[in-house]
């Protein structure tokens, strides 16, 4: 058997498995889902509220219209269902499951260990999100006064994931510096901070920030570039661009992530 | 430290962005530096009026039940956490309010910063109503197992309301009344409005009164939840 | 290449630890210049282990048991020296490697808390590449043995300790490894639940031969099980060899009783310095084994002897006693070296 085909088998079969014990361990607790979905409704209405009051007073913020906002502002949202359903669980706990020595089960299994760190407890409930925002995107597409070419949907089936690579890569250095310094827990603040970038599209920055946002800090990819693809205002080269900033992106987060494990290895007790 | 820093540089950012984006020189009748002045500050603001840590040490406490040592000491359970909770926002706050009063200086943005005490009592104040909110959720422990998700919930929906994202004078009428009308804005809109000259005294003024009238809304609530927590914990023995 | 299972050369490892100093001014001199300070926490060690061996390995808190398992699953990296581990470098945790062992942390659970550990297995022979149906048969084999059956599918969170830790061997020995490091594994555990897994492991050895190598605190664990003892202290290995033959040089001492429904009317001299006094009815005294097999021949010839038993002594003392020993001599030999 071809062995990269059987490794692939071997990692996609892991995901659906971690995805059926992790929604089976999620339902041990119901409140806790249905109270994890209404908070992100609650920070999905604060969110568009921002532009939708901006729009009262303007009709236009460096050619965004209300209409092409809320397109924005719901891809942004897909993504984020997607980043909480798969990875934020994994990384929030990363540290605590470091000084636990959970790391150490991990390390001993014939997996990838980055792989095992960063989906193994996914969180179930955000499948709801998933559902509600996408509903909510195409909903606001049918709203656009020119309509939409429902084929440039189809572009969403890579830039999603591109910019959840690009999420996923970015976010993941910052937990991996749990293996280097003991306290690293407010270094994920400056993620957070990173992240609030990705919630505007990149045209509105100054241009030096916008070049910033597609280059060296990513994050503009992660929504803003996916937005502009379904609504025809890139050209489909930056398709291109996205895949070829993620695989980087992966590519050094695994390259960070071996950095990090000579620290670990040599240092832990 | 460095935190606060960035989250203020951030928040200017997007909104000078949004300025130089869309042309317009003023919004509503205020200037865009009056924007910028809001949003940095608004930053710092939003951070004081939100109870996060002493919350999950309530809720803990309950859920582990240790609350019983804490009811054997003279004063109760919520003077107890009040008192902790206010010393320590009293002496974060102070030094968190350093960052803000130096970005200010150096982008000189409109700011009365003889204001401050005023601005900052308001929101002393408004911590009370904080606190009691914080309660209550603590007090659904008594109820359900795992409510630091309540917490969340409650925390975002107070951010949103707070002032933090827009000034709400923004906001169409009739969302504006009501947010006017609510405590909320306590925490982030009339502290801020009034320190960065968008709102005047008689604001502050309406703020202390709302603040006082959400506590006497909330205060029963918070005593039954307390009550029937305490009479069904005793019940099951736990 | 030789045929033993485990092998190191020089195996070391050294820490590096950061030496806090002292008040407000010392911390910030150490802000820019840091002094480190090395711990060695595993002197050069060989070893050389043979396949099918049970391998006790004990010693006091911080010894160094924990740092040479953990050197030899490929958790951490030697400063110094090698180690081959079924002729793997266990440093570079290759999958070849890592299928072939397990380890176990008493401490630590691998199973998921909220769900029930038949489910967590599932995952596990996912992870370990085994065949489903396969691993759903030894699980109910390894139940059996472990008498837990009925408990596969209760969710782990609301099983007992000792519940809890037969599930996390189950889930170790899924794979069938050749190589089984466990830690602790009965650390914590009611007498019941120490016996029962005992006899599990001792009965799991004769059916598979592994190789094992076993921490613990429990010295009936390793008396019980184990074919050959490390003690190690301070980082040194300070002994290897038979249990039997640990108990040899710190002069083991056994405990005789019995009862005597007649007693004999004059004092009888059991062993030298052990005295059976007239009318004595019950008789209990500790002795060098070499005592041992005399004493009973004068037993014998007295008459109405009942209850007569012969018991090892305390094997955790004799562990004390051995290093408070050693310790003494390592003393001497500091204080006047040769």
């Amino acid at each position: 058997m071809n062995p990269s085909k059987s490794t692939l088998r071997k990692y996609s079969g892991l995901l659906v498995a971690f995805f059926r014990a992790s929604a089976m361990a999620d339902l041990e607790y119901r409140l806790n889902i249905v109270m994890k979905v209404f908070t992100d409704i609650i920070w999905y209405v604060a969110q568009l509220s921002v532009f939708e009051v901006l729009f009262k007073h303007t009709n236009s913020i460096s050619g965004w219209t209300l209409e092409s906002m809320r397109v924005f502002m719901s891809v942004l949202f897909l993504v984020d269902a997607f980043w909480m359903l798969i990875f934020q669980e994994n990384l929030d706990r990363f540290s605590d499951k470091v000084r636990r020595g959970d790391l150490d089960m991990v390390l001993a299994k014939p997996v990838n260990a980055q792989f095992m760190m960063s989906v193994q407890k996914m969180s179930t409930p955000y499948l709801v999100n998933v559902v509600l925002t996408f509903a909510w995107m195409i909903y606001s597409l049918t709203e656009l006064p020119g309509g939409f070419e429902a084929a440039r949907l189809l572009t969403l089936l890579i830039s999603v994931p591109c910019g959840l690579a690009i999420a996923y890569g970015l976010r993941f250095v910052f937990s991996a510096t749990a293996l280097i310094f003991a306290r690293a827990e407010n270094i994920v603040y400056v993620w957070y901070q990173l992240y609030r970038l990705a919630m505007r599209p990149d045209t509105v920055y100054p241009p030096w920030l916008r070049y910033l946002v597609l280059t060296l800090l990513p994050v503009g990819f992660i929504a803003s570039v996916p937005t502009q693809l379904i609504l025809g205002l890139q050209t489909l080269s930056f398709l291109a661009l996205a895949i070829l900033v993620a695989a980087i992106v992966l590519w050094l987060s695994t390259l960070y992530w071996r950095f990090a494990m000579r620290f670990y290895s040599s240092a832990s007790s | 430290m460095i935190q606060p820093f960035i989250t203020g540089l951030i928040e200017v950012a997007l909104w000078s962005a949004i300025f130089t984006s869309t042309g317009l020189m003023s919004m509503n009748g205020f200037p865009r530096e009056s924007y910028l002045a809001y949003a940095l500050w608004a930053a710092f603001f939003s951070r004081i009026g939100s109870n996060w840590m002493y919350e999950f040490r309530m809720i803990d406490e309950i859920e582990t039940g240790s609350v019983n040592s804490v009811l054997a000491r003279p004063i109760s359970f919520y003077e107890y956490y009040l008192g902790q909770f206010m010393g320590y926002k009293l002496i974060t706050s102070v030094l968190s309010l350093i960052a803000p009063i130096l970005i200010v200086a150096v982008i000189s943005g409109p700011t009365k910063l003889e204001r401050l005490p005023l601005a900052f009592s308001l929101v002393m104040y408004y911590l009370i109503f904080v606190h009691t909110m914080s309660f209550i959720v603590a007090s659904f422990a008594f109820y359900f197992n795992r409510v630091s998700s309540f917490t969340m919930a409650k925390n975002i929906g107070l951010w949103m309301l707070s002032g933090e994202l827009f000034p709400l004078d923004l906001a169409p009428e009739p969302f504006r009344g009501w947010l006017l009308a609510m405590p909320f804005c306590n925490a982030v809109y009339r502290p801020v409005g009034y320190l960065t000259g968008r709102l005047e005294i008689g604001s502050i003024v309406d703020g202390f009164v709302s603040s006082t009238l959400g506590l006497v809304v909330i205060a029963p609530i918070a005593v039954m939840i307390w009550k029937g927590g305490r009479r069904r914990y005793a019940g099951t023995g736990a | 290449m030789s045929s033993n299972v485990i092998e190191t050369r020089g195996l070391t490892r050294v820490y590096q630890t950061y030496r806090k100093p002292e008040g407000v001014l010392g911390s910030l001199k150490g802000f820019f210049n840091r002094e480190y300070e090395s711990k060695v926490a595993l002197h050069p060690t060989e070893l050389s282990i043979e396949g099918g061996q049970i391998i006790g390995l004990v010693g006091a808190n911080g010894a160094g048991k924990t740092t040479l398992l953990k050197l030899l699953c490929g958790l951490i990296e030697p400063t110094g020296g090698e180690a081959r581990v079924l002729g793997f470098n266990p440093a570079e945790r290759k999958s070849e490697y890592l299928r072939q062992v397990s380890i176990l942390l008493g401490q630590k659970n691998q199973l998921w808390w909220d769900i029930p550990a038949a489910d967590s297995f599932d995952l596990l022979a996912r992870i370990y590449d085994l065949d489903r149906v396969d691993a759903k048969k030894r699980v109910r084999e390894l139940a059996e043995m472990l008498q837990c059956t009925e408990l596969l599918h209760t969710q782990l969170r609301r099983l007992s300790l000792g519940e809890r830790m037969k599930m996390e061997i189950i889930g170790s020995l899924l794979h069938r490894p050749r190589v089984l490091f466990l830690d602790e594994p009965t650390i914590g555990l009611d007498i019941v639940a120490q016996t029962t897994i005992r006899e599990f492991m001792d009965d799991y050895v004769k059916r598979e031969r592994p190789t094992i190598i076993l921490t613990s605190h429990y010295m009936d664990d390793i008396s019980r099980l184990a074919d050959r003892l490390l003690l190690i202290s301070q980082g040194n290995i300070v002994y290897d060899g038979t249990v039997d033959g640990f108990m040899g040089t710190v002069e083991p001492m056994q405990k005789l009783t019995m009862s005597i429904a007649t007693p004999p009317s004059g004092g009888v001299e059991i062993a030298p310095g052990v005295v059976l006094t007239p009318g004595q009815m019950q008789f209990e005294a500790e002795m060098p084994s070499r005592f041992i097999a005399p004493a009973i021949q004068k037993i014998m010839s007295l008459s109405s002897v009942q209850d007569l038993k012969i018991e090892e002594a305390n094997f955790e003392d004799v562990i004390r006693k051995f290093l408070e020993k050693e310790s003494r001599d390592r003393k001497a030999r500091d204080r006047f070296p040769t």
